[in-house]
């Protein structure tokens, strides 16, 4: 066989290979983000099947939406709050947890279970917790706290949310971390302490410069993530009280399924998709500047 | 020095709290008798522990069914996604392609639609298929989109680091690409394969909105939908039941996953996500 | 597996996915021969199911081209979604059980009218209904769905939990107020809850129809166009509530769950039907619903089936529908739904298939409630307004709410889609 057989078939191998992947994203990933973009142009009546095109009118909706500013606001509040804990919590259990003494391996184990947990068994539970005589409210009377009646203010709801949201998925960003740290090879803190630098300026200049890809990683995926978050919302609070905890995918979806209004559900989640892809993009071109292997 | 290390596994212990408090709660109030669980002051333990509420979880609904659906549509749906995952992963990271990195880019972005956006279209999609209260939209999408999607990166990132010693050797013995693919690089991708297979099981397991969407016959239900259908006829919550059947959802995982932790842990310490 | 027969293997997978995509809808072939009725219901209670399977094999006993009529049960929370679901799938059912999405598909026009196909069965006795009962379902002189559940709330009472805090009422002269001191009293005796609106749980606002009608309020004008939920007699009624939850506690705040069937709640608010969840650990009253301000009043919830215009058996559904709802099988209905027919509402009738209530207790709770009751709020696109009415309504379940200022919020955020 001459090289360029060789090379051809290869060629073809390759394809072959990612053809299934491909294929996947076209058909269900593709595919309909081009109908949701149809979609968001018609009007829709569910009970009658009927279609009426409406051009733009679903995107000058959004601005006379009275709700949305408050949806905005509640998702970017949501999204900012859980990216940042659980990044940083993600990381203070990660270097916690990246040392040898006993019990190491339990507790790795205790910080990521919940993520086996599934979603709504955890937040029904957190729902029981919650509430004004729940379990929380009971174990702070105990020690001569008069707790808040977490979901029924907005404040308070929203800080549950964020909190049952990343103690269940922290874990994954926690091994992850760990998986990065553990590739930081030891001659380099050995060097670093010979040079008399504290633990803390290791930390800063070598430790976070070398795990930068992985943070980069976490981010992206958390940030994902969190404006995907559907399930906590729907059970623990169901977008309460009034629009406090109502994230732009719980608004999707009550658009969409509850009130059957197709085209304008569509519309808000295309402008769900514009978001999280300038995010990523941002992240992306931000990448240079502090990710530490990406020159 | 040894009290540093005490101090770190009492801030450790304290902050465990809220990950093991839930699960326990959980335990202990699905075997109360109803009236118990809000009774105030609040108490873990009951007197009078009963397990009449595991029962009705089953005669309530065909839970055993759900169970089985769950159980089913995650094995499929996470056998599917590693050999598609494994397939593409291999050949972005090794194989010179024209177009290679364009259409990996077009493959990440399955990673950055939120499934909000498809949701409606797909609908419609298996509306036409006539495969609407059907298992296959859980089965395909899952299979083949974002998880997968999530699946072939890391596969891609795995295959990247791999020495390419070893596949030139092998070629030297005449193997084929499918052949050093399926021979060579699969065994040795044993950690990141192992981390793929829970995540995407994960994923499958816990799909909460598109089996609210597609299915609507309870006998095909999967689990998390079937959970928050322990309502009377008049749409009151059960809360004993829907406890117990929590707590039977949650155990077995678990359980798994205790058993299997060091393997999981190291497997994605391994599998070369740096 | 070898290399090859895994590379078949997801290439099947994936050639499965497209195809399957890209085929058209199949078309079942529906001859009249094997005619096969599906009904969405959404009840799971076995006793129930089986009268409603025994009256079906009944049917098909007697009509040999009908191969099957299946009862399908829907989860109550998810009902309307769910069958709007199946309706834009394609995959509608025959027939349908309904609450408030009916207007939604009256308004749609997709249910078939049922006032001629009825008036013509014979021995049906059209005359037999209750005007009263069949008003929600109509529209324009025609029957749109069969109102099978005519259920009156009523004033559940736990006199153990009255008597332990010292507690007596006379449920003939009962009046709101009274109830209110009794219940803040219970709670501050036995730290068990005073009054429990049943679903009502701070999200489930029409509920609140059983109380405000006792202050002569309405949520919206009669025709549905115009919100009045912030008439005077709202923003009393409001007050009375609201005091009731922060002032006197004789109602459990918000993030309080009290469930009345587990001995947590001395009086509930609650529909006839809901007596099944008596399991008799406690002694309990049964009392129509106390008297407000603009005197004695009642309020039904109502249900009923229909037949779905897009079914390809229409003739057979309504023909089915026509059997289900006659004298003989409304009769054995009754025993689970307060009936429609005026035949059948006696006390006594009532009565002998009921194991919890006796004859008198349904005689006032049921029979004498029904010819002038309202029922609840009911309107088209439900979801939305009792979500865009939720969302405003929260502001007023914090101890320091300006009560006519969210009422006036209530308006602005539903009047438009009343409008629609």
């Amino acid at each position: 066989m001459s090289y360029w057989t060789i090379r051809r078939r290869d060629v073809l191998t390759g394809y072959l290979f990612i053809l299934p992947q491909l294929a996947g994203v076209a058909v269900f990933v593709l595919l309909p983000v081009g109908m949701a973009i149809w979609y968001s142009l018609n009007d829709w009546n569910v009970f009658t099947g009927k279609q009426t095109f409406v051009g733009a009118e679903n995107y000058a909706a959004l601005a006379d939406d009275p709700q949305l500013p408050k949806v905005l606001g509640a998702t970017a509040l949501f999204s900012g709050g859980v990216v940042v804990l659980n990044i940083a919590l993600g990381l203070l259990l990660a270097v916690l947890l990246n040392r040898k003494f006993r019990g190491v391996t339990f507790f790795r184990t205790v910080f990521f279970s919940p993520v086996v947990v599934s979603v709504v068994a955890w937040t029904l539970v957190w729902g029981f917790l919650l509430q004004d005589n729940g379990g929380i409210n009971g174990l702070l009377g105990g020690i001569g706290i008069d707790g808040p009646n977490w979901l029924q203010h907005g404040d308070t709801a929203m800080i549950s949310v964020v909190f049952t949201q990343v103690v269940r998925s922290v874990g994954v960003n926690m091994v992850l971390f760990l998986a990065a740290l553990q590739g930081v090879p030891g001659e380099l803190y050995e060097a670093a302490r010979i040079d008399g630098a504290s633990s803390r300026s290791v930390f800063g200049r070598i430790t976070l410069p070398l795990i930068s890809p992985t943070i980069l990683l976490t981010v992206i995926v958390t940030v994902v993530g969190a404006l995907q978050s559907f399930a906590q919302i729907a059970v623990l609070t169901a977008g309460g009280p009034e629009l406090s905890t109502t994230v732009l995918v719980y608004y999707v979806f009550q658009q969409a399924f509850k009130f059957n209004d197709i085209g304008y559900g569509s519309t808000l989640a295309l402008m769900l998709l514009s978001f999280v892809m300038v995010l990523t993009l941002l992240q992306w071109q931000l990448r240079r500047k502090w990710v530490f292997y990406e020159e | 020095m040894r009290s540093r290390r005490v101090l770190l596994v009492l801030a450790l212990a304290v902050l465990a709290i809220p990950f093991v408090v839930p699960t326990v709660w959980m335990v202990a109030a699905s075997v109360k008798p109803l009236p118990e669980i809000f009774a105030a002051p609040p108490s873990l333990w009951t007197k009078h522990p009963t397990l009449a509420a595991y029962g009705e979880a089953f005669s309530f609904q065909p839970f055993a069914r759900q169970y089985l659906n769950s159980v089913y549509i995650a094995v499929l749906v996470t056998l599917i996604t590693l050999a598609v995952s494994a397939l593409g992963g291999y050949a972005f990271a090794r194989i010179k392609f024209p177009g290679a990195n364009a259409l990996f880019l077009v493959v990440l972005t399955g990673l950055l639609v939120p499934s909000e956006v498809t949701i409606v279209p797909l609908f419609q999609m298996f509306k036409r298929a006539g495969m609407i209260n059907t298992h296959w939209p859980l089965i395909l999408v899952t299979a083949l989109a974002a998880p997968c999607v999530l699946a072939t990166f890391i596969m891609r990132q795995f295959f990247i680091a791999l020495p390419v010693e070893l596949e030139e050797a092998a070629r030297l013995d005449g193997l084929g690409r499918p052949g050093i693919w399926f021979r060579i690089c699969l065994p040795l991708a044993k950690p990141a394969l192992s981390a793929v297979a829970i995540l995407t099981f994960l994923a499958s397991w816990n799909l909460y909105l598109e089996p609210t969407v597609y299915i609507t016959s309870p006998e095909l239900f999967t689990l998390p939908q079937a959970l928050t259908r322990f309502t009377d006829a008049y749409g009151g919550q059960m809360w004993n039941t829907q406890l117990a059947a929590a707590t039977m959802t949650v155990l077995p995982m678990l359980v798994v996953f205790v058993l299997l932790q060091r393997q999981f842990v190291e497997g994605l310490a391994h599998s070369g996500l740096k | 597996m070898t290399t090859r027969k895994l590379l078949g293997t997801v290439a099947l997978v994936t050639a499965a996915a497209l195809t399957a995509c890209g085929a058209p809808a199949t078309e079942t072939a529906n001859k009249a021969a094997d005619a096969k009725l599906r009904m969405t219901v959404w009840t799971s209670n076995e006793a129930q199911l089986k009268l409603l399977n025994s009256i079906a094999d009944a049917y098909k006993a007697e009509h040999p081209k009908v191969a099957s009529i299946t009862f399908e049960s829907l989860p109550f929370a998810d009902y309307n979604t769910t069958l709007t679901t199946q309706i834009a799938g394609g995959n509608a059912p025959d027939l349908a059980w309904m609450g408030d999405i009916s207007k939604d598909l009256i308004a749609a026009d997709a249910l078939v009218g049922l006032t001629e196909p009825l008036k013509a069965t014979e021995g049906w006795k059209y005359d037999d209904l209750v005007d009263s009962a069949a008003k929600e379902f109509s529209k324009d002189g025609t029957l749109y769905a069969y109102p099978f559940s005519n259920s009156p709330f009523a004033l559940y009472v736990n006199t153990d939990l009255l008597a332990k805090a010292g507690q007596k009422i006379d449920p003939a002269k009962l009046t709101w107020d009274q109830v209110a001191a009794a219940g803040a009293a219970v709670n501050a005796k036995t730290g068990k809850a005073g009054f429990v609106v049943r679903d009502f749980d701070y999200k489930s606002w029409n509920t609140l129809a059983t109380v405000w009608t006792g202050w002569g309020a309405q949520a919206w004008s009669a025709d549905g166009k115009t919100c009045t939920f912030a008439s005077p007699e709202m923003q009393q009624a409001f007050t009375f509530l609201h005091d009731a939850a922060f002032k006197t506690k004789a109602m459990p705040g918000p993030g309080v769950t009290a469930d009345f069937f587990a001995g947590d709640a001395a009086f509930t608010v609650a529909q006839v039907s809901r007596s099944a969840l008596l399991t008799g650990s406690f002694k309990f009253g049964l009392y129509p619903l106390p008297a407000g301000p603009k005197g004695k009043y009642s309020v039904i919830g109502q249900a009923g089936v229909g037949v779905l215009a897009s079914s390809k058996q229409r003739d057979q559904a309504v023909d089915f529908l026509s059997y289900l709802s006659n004298p003989e099988n409304a009769a054995k209905l009754a025993q689970f739904f307060p009936p429609p027919r005026k035949s059948l509402l006696t006390g006594a009738q009532l009565a002998a298939n009921n194991k919890v209530l006796n004859a008198a207790q349904l005689q006032a709770a049921v029979v004498d409630q029904l010819p002038n009751a309202v029922t609840l709020p009911n309107h088209t696109s439900p979801a939305e307004i009792a979500q865009k009415g939720k969302t405003a309504l929260d502001a007023l379940w914090t101890a320091s709410a300006d009560i006519p200022a969210v009422l006036n919020s209530v308006c602005t955020a539903i009047q438009p889609v009343l409008a629609k």
